[in-house]
């Protein structure tokens, strides 16, 4: 039988112990600590981490993201290629286009200078989403000097572009500005969605083309700034990689654009392609699709 | 079947660039494309380190999961290889690349760039060996003389090996094995006291 002094200095022998392990533990790390700073040895890892931070310094950041983006994009081109066209196609069966009598009274809509800037722009922009879409769907086209082809007249058709569109701008920005009565078109929804043919407000332009209007100069800045960094690679790579989702998303809406703009001003509105080449639209179309701009 | 790998020694890598040299010289690669560099950290203070940092012809390699037209590929042996006729010059593989790697040559005033070039493990291209065109476009092709690649035979500290990994690790850890790190290092006392 052990009597409760001899059970205390057992725990006191514990105790005493305890603390001159820890305190030997302590001793043996502050001496490592000591000969690892005086003879400067750091850990390979450590070093690895160094040359990461010079290499490639935010790679882990953007780079899975990026590695997945780049997937999905493609099939969101696709989607929307085909999908905007086929919705198309339905309301030109289902809604049919617009007809307006062409006779009675002629506006005149567009100037010389509107037109021949129009034109040029839309020359420039054509190309710029013809040859962009080949950039995108480069291995439909086999890659190779075709699609380098497409990516150097992709190139200087930005430059073009930019400098063909600043007058448009200039000539258009006036009446692109957007109003309140624009609200309310956007709820009829321009009236494309009825057969009848009744008054929606919009000034010299509706909401539609004001929409097109703002992706196509403001949003074609934006690709322009996003699409030279991605050209000459003058940034960081995390840097180019946020350029380039800006650059694919915006191309995205602005070819969905794109593709209305043409049914609209092909298929939609008879006679509509016709007023940008000669300048005249009709009294009727315009009291009907512009009519706060003759009052 | 071998995998063919880089591995830099950082223990003997003097920063001498010769890698770098021979790689140009010996593939033709033009000027402003560099397909390896050497990166030094802490330089002129205690604790300086360099590597030579090339394509590291990764496993599951990020530019073969982003490139668009597939012209990065892989061979059995490990080698990551482009196909300079398929290539567009997009430059994804360069933002996807953890190590920088990819190199396009500066085109003309519009900033246009040509296809994208890169060490090929002086495996040459995927154009028929020992052909003029596989000289032109992607330099020598010392696998296929049975030689190591340029930058690791000529590099003068033989820090820089190249090769089968199996073999090469080996090496590595004899030569840590019988060299000592850190304090242990033959010629520490003498260099740092």
């Amino acid at each position: 039988m052990k009597t409760n002094m001899q059970k205390q200095r057992i725990q006191y022998i514990v105790q005493i112990g305890t603390v001159i392990v820890c305190l030997l533990i302590c001793c043996f790390c502050f001496a490592s600590e000591l000969i690892i700073k005086r003879y400067g040895l750091v850990s390979s890892t450590q070093i690895f981490k160094e040359f990461h931070v010079v290499a490639s310094p935010q790679w882990h950041h953007y780079a899975s993201d990026f590695i997945t983006f780049v997937h999905k994009a493609g099939r969101l081109y696709v989607w929307v290629l085909f999908g905007v066209p086929l919705l198309f196609l339905l309301h030109f069966l289902v809604i049919g286009p617009k007809k307006f009598s062409h006779t009675g009274k002629k506006i005149y809509f567009y100037s010389v200078v509107t037109r021949l800037f129009h034109w040029l722009c839309a020359l420039c922009f054509s190309l710029l989403v013809f040859t962009g879409l080949m950039i995108v769907f480069a291995k439909t086209f086999g890659g190779g000097s075709t699609v380098l082809l497409a990516r150097t007249i992709h190139i200087w058709c930005a430059y073009a572009f930019l400098i063909v569109a600043t007058p448009l701008f200039l000539i258009w920005l006036k009446d692109m500005i957007p109003a309140p009565h624009d609200l309310m078109w956007l709820l009829k929804a321009g009236g494309y969605l009825s057969k009848q043919t009744n008054q929606v407000p919009a000034g010299k332009f509706n909401f539609g083309q004001k929409m097109w209007f703002w992706l196509a100069f403001a949003g074609g800045v934006v690709m322009f700034y996003t699409g030279y960094y991605l050209s000459t690679m003058g940034v960081s790579q995390a840097q180019m990689a946020a350029f380039l989702k800006i650059h694919l998303i915006l191309g995205l809406f602005i070819l969905a654009f794109f593709i209305t703009h043409l049914y609209m001003s092909l298929f939609a509105i008879k006679g509509s392609l016709k007023s940008m080449i000669e300048g005249y639209k009709w009294e009727e179309e315009v009291r009907a699709l512009h009519g706060k701009m003759l009052k | 079947m071998a995998r063919m790998k880089f591995l830099c020694d950082i223990e003997r890598c003097i920063d001498c660039k010769g890698c770098v040299i021979a790689c140009k010289e010996g593939n033709g690669v033009p000027v402003g494309i560099n397909r390896r560099r050497v990166i030094t950290i802490n330089q002129g203070k205690p604790g300086e380190k360099s590597i030579s940092i090339s394509c590291m012809h990764c496993s599951d390699a990020p530019c073969i999961a982003v490139c668009p037209v597939n012209a990065i590929y892989q061979r059995d042996d490990g080698i990551v290889l482009v196909n300079k006729d398929v290539c567009i010059g997009c430059g994804y593989c360069f933002i996807a690349c953890p190590f920088g790697v990819p190199q396009f040559p500066k085109g003309d005033t519009f900033g246009k760039r040509g296809v994208m070039d890169k060490c090929t493990f002086c495996a040459g291209g995927p154009a028929p060996n020992f052909s003029e065109k596989e000289r032109r476009l992607y330099g020598q092709n010392r696998i296929a003389e049975g030689k190591v690649p340029l930058c690791a035979a000529m590099c003068s500290t033989k820090a820089l090996l190249a090769g089968d990994g199996d073999v090469i690790s080996r090496i590595f850890q004899e030569r840590v094995a019988r060299r000592g790190t850190g304090a242990k290092a033959p010629g520490w006392s003498t260099a740092y006291k």
